[in-house]
Formats: C-alpha cells, sequence, structure tokens
C-alpha cells in the first residue's frame, strides 16, 4: 500500500473513531487505539515513520497538556495526604512489577524497568471524568485524589526521564534549555501572547510546540527523554492557561484534532495480536502484579485520608492510561521492549482503565449531594439561554 | 383530575420535539403541570486527557442550557405551567426514578433517542415503559 493510501486509511480511521465515540459515549483515544489494533493487523501494516514521528511529537504534547491541566493551587492545599497515596501509589506496583517482569517472566532489568514503570501510573483523566460525573470534584475526597494522581504522574515522568538516561555531554544543554523553558516561558508569555496571540495563525501555539521540539531533540541527543521537562513545563504554564482558557481550548482543539489521534493509533498498530493471544496467561499476571500492589499500598493510607470511600479511592488510583501507553512506547521505540512486551503491556493499560474503573463506578460511587441524582439537582427554570453554538447532545 | 403532573423528556431530538409538544397540548387540556426532564448522558469513559472530559462538559453544559431555555419558551407561548429539570445520568433509570419520586401521573416521552448508546441496552422509551410507576406515552 502507498504511503499516501495508508496515510488515507488512518485519517479514515481516525474519523470513524471519534463518530464511534459520540454515538457509543467511549473515550476516542481508547477506539484509536482498538481500531489501530485492528486497522494494523487486519491490512498487514507496518507504522509508517511519518506516524511514528508524528506520535511521538504527540506523546510530548500529551504530557505537556497532562502538566498544564494540574490544579497547583488545589496541590499546594492537599499536597501532604496526598503525598503519600501518589508515591505508594507509584512505587508499590513499579516495584512488584519491575519483580515480576524481571524474575518471573526472564525480562532483562531495563525491560522490567519499562514495565513497572508502564503499570504504575494512574490516569489522571479517567480519575477526573468519575469524579466530576459524580460531583466528588468539588469534595475533599476528590481533590485528594486528584493531587495523589498528580504525584504519581510525576514520579511516571520523572522515572521515565532518569531511569534510562545515558549521560553525553548534550545532557548539560538538555538540563539548560528546560531550566531556562521552565522559568522563563510562564514569565515571557504575557508579553508574547499579548504581543502576537489570538491570532488564526496561532503563534501562541507554535511558540509552545517549537519549545518541546527543543526538549525532544536535546533530550535525544543526551539520551534522554523530554517527558518531565515537558511535564513541569505544562505544570508552570497551568496557572497561565487558567486565565487563558481560550489559549488551552485552541491547543486542545488542535491536539485532539492532529495530534493524540496519531498517538493512540500508533499505540494500537503497535500491537501483535497474534502474540498477545498468545500470551494471555502472561496477560493475567502482569495484570494481577499491577492490581494487588496499588490495593496492598494504596487502601489503608486511603483508609486514612479518604474514608468513607477508601475502596472508590483505591480502584481509582489503580486505572492507568496515556503515562502507560506513553512509556510503553518509548520501551519500544527505544529498542527496549520487544512487540510482544509492548503488546502485553497496553492490553493490561486499556485494562487497568476499563475493569477498576468500572467496579469502581457500579459497586463503590458514593452519592453526594441531597435528592435522587448524583451531581445534585440542576434546576434551570432560572438559567438564562445558552450562547450560540453546537453542543452535544446526551 | 387524571393527568394533574406530566413528565416529558427531552434531549433535543425529532421525537423529543414531538413528545414536547404533545405532552404541552395534553397538559392544556388537562391544565396540568410540566416538568420538562433533560438527562444529560454520561461522560466519555475512561477519557485519556482531561481536556476531552473538560470539552464534552462545556458542550454538554452549554447544550442543555439551551435545551432548557426553549422549553420554558415553548412551555410560556402555550400557556402552561412548566419547570425544566437537568440531570446527569443514564436516561431511563433517571426518568423512572424521577418519575416515582416526583409522583407524576404520565411520563412522555419519543420513541428513539439521538445516539446509538441509547439503544444498546434496549430502547430508553422500553426501558422507561417498564419501570415507570405510572402511565407512559410513548410519541412517534
Amino acid at each position: 500500500m502507498s504511503e499516501i493510501a495508508v496515510a488515507a486509511l488512518l485519517v479514515g480511521t481516525i474519523l470513524v473513531a471519534s463518530m464511534v465515540s459520540v454515538e457509543i459515549g467511549l473515550s476516542v483515544a481508547l477506539i484509536e487505539l482498538l481500531l489501530g489494533v485492528v486497522v494494523a493487523n487486519a491490512f498487514d501494516l507496518g507504522v509508517p515513520t511519518w506516524l511514528a514521528f508524528l506520535g511521538s511529537f504527540a506523546g510530548i504534547v500529551l504530557t505537556f497538556q497532562a502538566g498544564a491541566e494540574v490544579d497547583v493551587p488545589q496541590f499546594k492545599r492537599e499536597w501532604r495526604a496526598s503525598l503519600s497515596i501518589g508515591l505508594v501509589s507509584f512505587f508499590a506496583p513499579f516495584a512488584v512489577v519491575g519483580l515480576v517482569c524481571y524474575y518471573a517472566l526472564g525480562w532483562d532489568h531495563r525491560q522490567a524497568e519499562i514495565g513497572g514503570l508502564a503499570l504504575s501510573t494512574t490516569s489522571l483523566a479517567v480519575v477526573y471524568a468519575v469524579l466530576v460525573e459524580t460531583g466528588l470534584n468539588r469534595e475533599l475526597v476528590g481533590k485528594r485524589l486528584m493531587s495523589a494522581t498528580f504525584v504519581t504522574d510525576i514520579a511516571t515522568v520523572a522515572g521515565l526521564t532518569v531511569l534510562f538516561v545515558k549521560p553525553t555531554p548534550w545532557a548539560i544543554p538538555f538540563v539548560v534549555a528546560s531550566v531556562a523553558l521552565i522559568v522563563g516561558l510562564p514569565r515571557g508569555a504575557p508579553w508574547f501572547f499579548g504581543r502576537y496571540g489570538n491570532r488564526v495563525i496561532e503563534p501562541e501555539i507554535k511558540l509552545v510546540f517549537a519549545s518541546l521540539f527543543l526538549l525532544m531533540w536535546l533530550g535525544e541527543r543526551a539520551n534522554s527523554q523530554a517527558a518531565l521537562p515537558a511535564f513541569i513545563l505544562g505544570l508552570v504554564m497551568s496557572s497561565h492557561y487558567t486565565r487563558h482558557r481560550t489559549e488551552q481550548e485552541r491547543m486542545r482543539v488542535v491536539s485532539f484534532a492532529f495530534l493524540t489521534p496519531f498517538f493512540f493509533l500508533k499505540g494500537g498498530m503497535s500491537v501483535d495480536a497474534a502474540a498477545l493471544w498468545a500470551s494471555l496467561g502472561t496477560l493475567g499476571v502482569l495484570f494481577v502484579a499491577k492490581m494487588v500492589p496499588k490495593f496492598g499500598g494504596v487502601y489503608p493510607l486511603a483508609r486514612r485520608y479518604t474514608a468513607p470511600h477508601a475502596t472508590f479511592t483505591t480502584l481509582l488510583m489503580s486505572t492507568g492510561l496515556t503515562f502507560g501507553t506513553i512509556t510503553s512506547l518509548y520501551g519500544l521505540n527505544a529498542g527496549i521492549i520487544d512487540r510482544t512486551q509492548f503488546s502485553l503491556l497496553i492490553a493490561v493499560v486499556v485494562l487497568s482503565a476499563i475493569v477498576p474503573t468500572a467496579i469502581a463506578q457500579h459497586f463503590f460511587e458514593p452519592r453526594v449531594g441531597t435528592g435522587s441524582t448524583r451531581r445534585g439537582d440542576q434546576s434551570v427554570a432560572a438559567m438564562a439561554p445558552a450562547p450560540e453554538g453546537e453542543g452535544v447532545r446526551g | 383530575m387524571p393527568f394533574g403532573r406530566i413528565l416529558v423528556a427531552i434531549d433535543g431530538s425529532e421525537c423529543s420535539d414531538h413528545a414536547f409538544a404533545k405532552a404541552l397540548e395534553l397538559a392544556k387540556l388537562a391544565d396540568a403541570h410540566v416538568t420538562a426532564l433533560a438527562v444529560e448522558g454520561p461522560l466519555p469513559a475512561y477519557a485519556a486527557t482531561v481536556g476531552e472530559v473538560d470539552e464534552v462538559k462545556r458542550e454538554k453544559d452549554m447544550f442543555f442550557r439551551s435545551l432548557a431555555a426553549e422549553a420554558l419558551r415553548r412551555g410560556d407561548e402555550a400557556g402552561v405551567a412548566i419547570d425544566v429539570d437537568v440531570r446527569p445520568g443514564h436516561a431511563a433509570e433517571v426518568i423512572s426514578r424521577v418519575a416515582e419520586e416526583g409522583g407524576y401521573d404520565l411520563v412522555v416521552l419519543g420513541h428513539r433517542g439521538h445516539f446509538v448508546r441509547d439503544r444498546l441496552l434496549g430502547s430508553t422509551a422500553d426501558r422507561v415503559a417498564e419501570h415507570a410507576p405510572c402511565p407512559v406515552m410513548i410519541v412517534r
């Protein structure tokens, strides 16, 4: 199949994924991932070079956005209670999965580290969606949960950047550029965005993309990974985006329309369905290796800090999706893990997004507010008409 | 009075529009009070980014505000006493529960919703007809 035919097929797949997402109410990323598996295995397609490149950049953009979406003032208020849950939520599965991979599955130590990192994550977005639906995002338990998730996430990106570094002299410019951007961008942004922003040519998005590409290039030269500085860069820009929601929305539009679909499609296309089918036992072992330490580690702390919702908290802290995918793809691209190992890790990551969330929502979801509704009544008798614009239905 | 309190489900679809019109007609004849109930479906399950959740939530809120305002306007135009209630959750479950808790005499709804997910576990109309504690009128 020619390159343009592959591109047409993949963009068509992305379109179908969006439509299916709206129709059935599932996250578009998950559907892109699953359709990636289907398309690659049905058409016997490999990942084209351009997709690998776009996907890698999209992974860094996702990491930046994850940082930018952290509620920093809330984290400052809740960090003491969240730190222990977040750190245990990272280190317990990291250690157990790493040991299981190394001793029980015979992976080498770098492969075991990738396995441990990929399965130690907690999905901020999965947690956030459940909290918003239940109204718990406004309660103390929800705030602590979000902050703990942030701690787990930053531990993951730090591990990804630090564990696999093989220092070269380029590490110095990498660190210098990272620090300069992290310190300089939030300070320079108001001036830059004021002078060049608010235009259809989007200089503010280009500034962020240029910064991320610079970090990726220097990170590659330094034999490291740009995840940590990209995440922190997002983090320091979060207060700017809180004040300028339109900029954040535009960034999301560009990202959702053109970048993240390729990232998740690439993830799905790299899965070897046959190898996965042949290793279902290992899949079960890895899933248990993620869930048991998450439960064993988080539950006792959750009983202390998020009672009476300890089981609900523990289940949500056991979810994973984006950073698990980013870590697994990094391991595959860097040649640390093979396709079978990657397929196993992605499958466990997807399962961990679905299984604990479904159990938490069906059996342990707290009811918030009065009356019968989970978010509290939203009587709109006195609501003003909404601004013009197309909304989603249902 | 046979139908003093009518609950009508609205979701902006053509079928729900017909149902709403029928509910207003009936309310005028019976001098009944109408509650228009809009059920916000769930947010995208297993989202990968906070942005995806935020944007869908924002779009839903905007859509349902507009839907509620339109329902109030049509109720006022028809000279019917009306209020609007927007709730999150799964449509069939919420409609049946509100009908029971509010002591409604009649539930009116369209036979089909917008999306495939509305039909995945059987249609909302079928499930409300099965579980509602009062008569149910399904409008085509």
